[in-house]
């Protein structure tokens, strides 16, 4: 930690408005790589149903194309803007949020609005919008080393109305992400012992009561059951998690190589190009292209934490952690849950999992770390 | 706090979260990452099991009745097929083979994950069609699956038996059994299921991207054993068709009784008898028919509700022979009469009609019992009207004079009554195999009733412990708790009615243990058993399960008096122009009345030849009106085949019992 505190605090080198280099790179590193696995996962089964080879990659092409125009288009756009039109982006996000309802049920849920190309999936552009709103809260006020109570409540209700709307699509992956990302900003704003413990404290609480008045769904309930005993359910849920840990744990010190898995080709795992996208890279490349992206992902989280710490302001130090905390959430319990130590959420994996709204709504958030990195000083003329 | 050690804070939580992954990773990669290969390994491994072919089924003579063909299926491997072809798969197969795609569906989520199922049976044509266009069929493939062929038809389809798909309760018991494969549901195939499945086979091969990448070599299938019958398909025919004739000529019977005034006789139309025929000297069955019939053909790819509830409303699947119970009323008197000769009965000394010191009576047609005041009824009439004079044990058996028997039992009544002897007549029963399950290598073999005091206090006991739930077997006017065991019921059981009652089988086995001297054989439909290769490795032997101290005069004083019952006596027209050996056979008729029934069950029971007895026939047809008319033509007729006479057409007989 004292290698990494004078890094963070090395705000005298300030040259100005350019995109953040290792952000940006990372970025393509991880979409580049993401589109390999996403390949090398799915080339086989459409090749067997005589289908275009590619065909699943190209379309995360597409994603990846509109993405990396999204980081563009959000870098150049001023974060400091969305405090004035904070009241219209919330609504909308609330609107498209209660809008799912009305659109028929997919797989036991409500999460999509089906709009030309791909489906419309309000919860993940909730996570930037959540992070904006949250930031903005705690950006109030004067002592930039204190939260106010009333300002956690406010966090809490306005956080706590999407949660509650994603909760019932119902997703509980991307609902578990906000409070998670809430408590890593309370606590970069500077909330204190007490009000932290707090806070967890009736969470945990919170958590018991929704087991003990059954206010979980059963399809969610159940995957908790079987993350903590994979042998109740051999068939589904279990076999996935079984497969999913024997395909990766073949993969041993430098897996079998490029295109050369037979577990996650062999619709052994099923969902490897999306949610179990992981599987796909311990089984290929094995322990070491595991830790490597793992070790990716970290520096990303790295230099979100720098962007934060170097940001000309208080809003845009909490937005920059904020999507710290969402990107770090995220790859730990997608990770964690191929290799058995976090229960099956649906939480993709950053940049690699196959899936539109996801990749737009992440790289959204890099754009907007990177206008925060590019305002991180008065431009010259200004 | 200040902003940037927070910062500092939070990234190492986030460094603390990705090395706990980190670790996890090595755990799931190095600690434990050799296991994973092998697993990994042995699940790209596919082993198939190749279902063997049943093994036949023979008659006596060496005849195929049943065997196995290898016809081609169309088999669905879920390792091959990819989740998004599934439904275009299912639905193209549904087309192909004109099977609903929801039942096709089920079948492929009943496989499981990466399973292998047969669709369906194909035939050759189909078989090529979907052979040339695999591509379309992904995970599909042709495979030779064995099936089997009944030849014989209906014929014997009550011993051969059925099959059917094992149960959940077949698999807890048998866990070998594989739930695709059909299994024996009754019969033979039931019974020696074992032997007959043989033992199924194994194809191995190890799929990388979907392609075969090697194999290991192949386990082939062990064929089932060939099982061997006692039964004579010769004789079946005769034994089939002439039952098939008793049943019509029964029909025509009761027209003729109707068309006489006469229809109480003739209530129901006759659909139902049975037959059968067992070597004496052994206990081998070596005919056995059962009327309705059915094709075990139907169950070989499953049956429709519909055929299946037809069949089983006109009780086809049922054996009668085996499983039917009835009263076997005079064709019980032979027992009766040897208590009667064995015992020393004493004949009653009070009683109008009755002489004890000649041991002859009255035969007018009834007998008048004041005297039995115990809640017996007070006149027993006999089936005949007029008078027979005055008849001994013999002669009363040959013409099937009631009032005979009658008074054995009251004399067994009057002088043991309340002293162990007063079962003799029970006992000397089932001593000969009655009220009990024969044991017969089929299935449902139920044992009958001999009634006695003890039954009768068990029976009244439950009913007036819990009146909903007994069967209620006896009357009121017996739940008042005197003695419900009265005199009048050994009388009843004399003539073998009341609530005697017997399966065809009991009543031919009977037949042979008194013609034998005594031997009571366990009887068996299965000779022996071979290998595929033709050696033998289980032969069933004859199993002697009771013998009975007869006086071998009294037995030759039975059979005489049998061969006159069909010189002579009540089966005397049924047996006109048998053939030079009438002399050497013989048989009681017996009409039997039941609660149940509305019409009388025809029996007939005979031994051929009598000078050394061979085989017991016994005919049973169901409400068929008349032994004496209906069922011993019909028995006459197997026996002529028996003794190398000529068959003579079925016609009726006198109508006697």
């Amino acid at each position: 930690m004292a290698t990494i505190a004078p890094s963070l605090t090395a705000v005298s080198d300030r040259r100005g408005n350019r995109p953040d280099p290792i952000l940006i790179s990372m970025v393509l590193m991880l979409s580049g790589f993401g589109l390999l696995m996403i390949y090398s996962a799915t080339r086989f089964g459409l090749e067997r149903a005589e289908q275009i080879p590619t065909g699943t990659m190209e379309r995360q092409m597409i994603f990846v194309t509109a993405g990396l125009i999204a980081i563009g288009v959000f870098s150049f756009i001023d974060y400091r803007e969305y405090r004035n039109f904070l009241p219209i982006i919330y609504g909308v996000i609330v609107l498209l949020l209660v809008a799912v309802f009305l659109f028929p049920e997919v797989n036991g849920a409500r999460r999509w609005i089906p709009i030309p190309l791909f489906n419309l999936q309000p919860a993940e552009f909730t996570k930037p919008v959540a992070i904006i709103t949250m930031a903005y809260v705690l950006s109030q006020g004067n002592d930039p080393d204190r939260v106010k109570w009333r300002q956690i409540f406010q966090v809490l209700f306005l956080a706590g109305i999407p949660a509650a709307l994603i909760l019932l699509e119902p997703d509980l992956g991307t609902t578990l992400t906000i409070p998670f990302v809430m408590l890593v900003m309370l606590f970069a704003a500077g909330a204190n012992w007490k009000q932290m413990t707090t806070l967890i404290g009736s969470g945990v609480i919170a958590i018991a009561a929704a087991f003990h008045f059954d206010l979980l769904k059963d399809h969610q309930e159940r995957r908790i059951r079987v993350f903590l005993d994979p042998s109740l359910d051999p068939q589904g849920m279990g076999f996935q998690l079984r497969q999913s840990k024997l395909a990766i744990g073949s993969g041993q010190l430098t897996g079998k190589g490029l295109f050369e898995g037979t577990q996650t080709n062999l619709a052994y795992v099923p969902e490897a190009e999306t949610d179990f996208i992981f599987t796909a890279v311990g089984e290929q490349l094995g322990f070491v292209g595991g830790v490597l992206l793992v070790a990716g992902f970290l520096i990303l989280i790295w230099r979100l934490l720098v962007i934060a710490a170097q940001a000309r302001d208080r809003f845009g130090s909490l937005i920059a952690v904020g999507i710290a905390g969402m990107l770090a959430f995220h790859v730990f319990v997608n990770i964690g849950m191929t290799v058995g130590i976090a229960p099956v959420t649906g939480l993709p994996l950053p940049f690699l999992s196959l899936g539109g709204s996801f990749y737009l709504a992440m790289a959204i958030s890099i754009g907007i770390a990177n206008s925060i990195w590019l305002k991180r000083s008065p431009v010259p003329d200004h | 706090m200040r902003f940037s050690l927070r910062l500092t804070v939070l990234f190492g939580l986030f460094l603390s979260l990705f090395a706990i992954l980190s670790m996890r990773l090595w755990f799931v990669q190095i600690a434990e990452g050799a296991a994973a290969v092998e697993a990994t390994d042995n699940q790209s491994w596919v082993t198939v099991d190749t279902p063997a072919p049943r093994g036949d089924i023979r008659d006596r003579n060496g005849l195929v009745l049943a065997t196995s063909r290898f016809v081609p299926a169309v088999v669905v491997d879920r390792h091959l097929v990819n989740k998004e072809d599934k439904d275009v798969l299912i639905q193209r197969l549904s087309a192909l083979l004109a099977i609903p795609a929801d039942d096709i569906a089920a079948m492929y989520e009943a496989a499981g994950v990466n399973g292998t199922f047969t669709v369906a049976i194909v035939d050759t044509v189909e078989a090529y069609q979907i052979n040339e266009k695999l591509s379309l069929f992904p995970g599909v493939r042709i495979e030779k699956v064995p099936e089997r062929v009944y030849i014989s038809g209906t014929s014997m389809a009550h011993v051969i038996g059925q099959l059917g798909l094992p149960t959940a309760d077949d698999i807890e018991q048998r866990s070998e059994l594989n739930p695709s494969v059909r299994i024996g549901k009754s019969g033979v195939e039931a019974r020696y299921d074992e032997w007959l499945q043989g033992d199924s086979g194994e194809v191995s091969y190890q799929v990388r991207l979907g392609d075969v990448i090697s194999q290991r070599p192949e386990v082939p299938a062990t064929p089932g054993n060939t099982v061997i019958l006692t039964l004579d398909s010769e004789l079946q025919a005769v034994v089939e068709n002439a039952l098939v004739e008793g049943i019509q000529l029964s029909n025509e019977w009761k027209d003729g009784q109707r068309a006489a005034g006469n229809s109480s006789a003739a209530k129901n139309e006759t659909v139902r008898g049975a037959a059968v025929v067992l070597d004496v000297k052994t206990g081998e069955v070596v005919s056995m028919a059962s009327y309705p019939t059915y094709d075990p053909s139907l169950f070989v790819g499953g049956l429709d509700v519909d055929t299946y509830s037809l069949l089983a409303d006109g009780q086809a699947f049922l054996n009668l022979a085996v499983s039917g119970q009835y009263p076997p009323a005079s064709t019980f008197k032979a027992v009766t009469y040897l208590t009667f000769l064995e015992e020393n009965v004493p004949l009653p000394d009070d009683v109008e009609g009755i002489d004890p010191a000649s041991k002859v009576v009255h035969c007018d047609g009834q007998l008048e019992l004041s005297r039995l005041n115990d809640g017996s009824a007070q006149i027993f009439r006999d089936w005949y009207t007029g008078d027979k004079g005055w008849l001994d044990v013999s002669a009363s058996l040959q013409q099937s004079c009631n009032i005979f028997f009658y008074s054995v039992a009251l004399g067994i009544h009057d002088a043991w009554d309340g002293t162990p002897k007063e079962t003799v007549l029970q006992e000397m029963a089932r001593g000969l195999g009655y009220g009990a399950p024969t044991g017969i290598d089929l299935t449902s073999d139920p044992a009958g009733v001999i009634p006695d005091r003890e039954l009768f206090l068990a029976w009244q006991e439950a009913q007036m412990d819990d009146p909903e739930e007994a069967p209620r077997l006896l009357d009121e006017s017996r739940l008042d708790g005197r003695d419900p065991w009265f005199g009048g019921d050994l009388m009843n059981a004399a003539i073998g009615q009341g609530t005697v009652s017997a399966t065809p089988l009991q009543v031919a086995l009977s037949y042979a243990a008194m013609a034998n001297g005594g031997k009571v054989w366990q009887p068996y439909v299965v000779r022996e058993i071979r290998d595929p290769k033709g050696n033998l490795i289980e032969l069933n032997t004859p199993t002697l399960k009771n013998e009975v101290d007869l006086d071998p005069a009294n037995v030759q004083r039975l059979l005489t008096d049998l061969n006159r019952v069909v010189t002579q006596g009540t089966a005397a027209s049924a047996f006109r122009g048998f053939g030079d050996s009438l002399f050497d056979v013989g048989g009681k008729t017996g009409t039997g009345q039941s609660i149940a029934a509305k019409d009388n069950h025809a029996w007939f029971a005979g031994i051929a030849p009598i000078s050394d007895p061979r085989y017991a026939v016994v005919v049973l047809i169901d409400e068929g009106g008349s032994g004496g008319a209906v069922a011993a033509p019909v028995a006459r007729q197997i026996m002529q085949y028996l003794m190398g006479e000529e068959l003579d057409p079925i016609v009726a007989g006198e109508s006697a019992q």
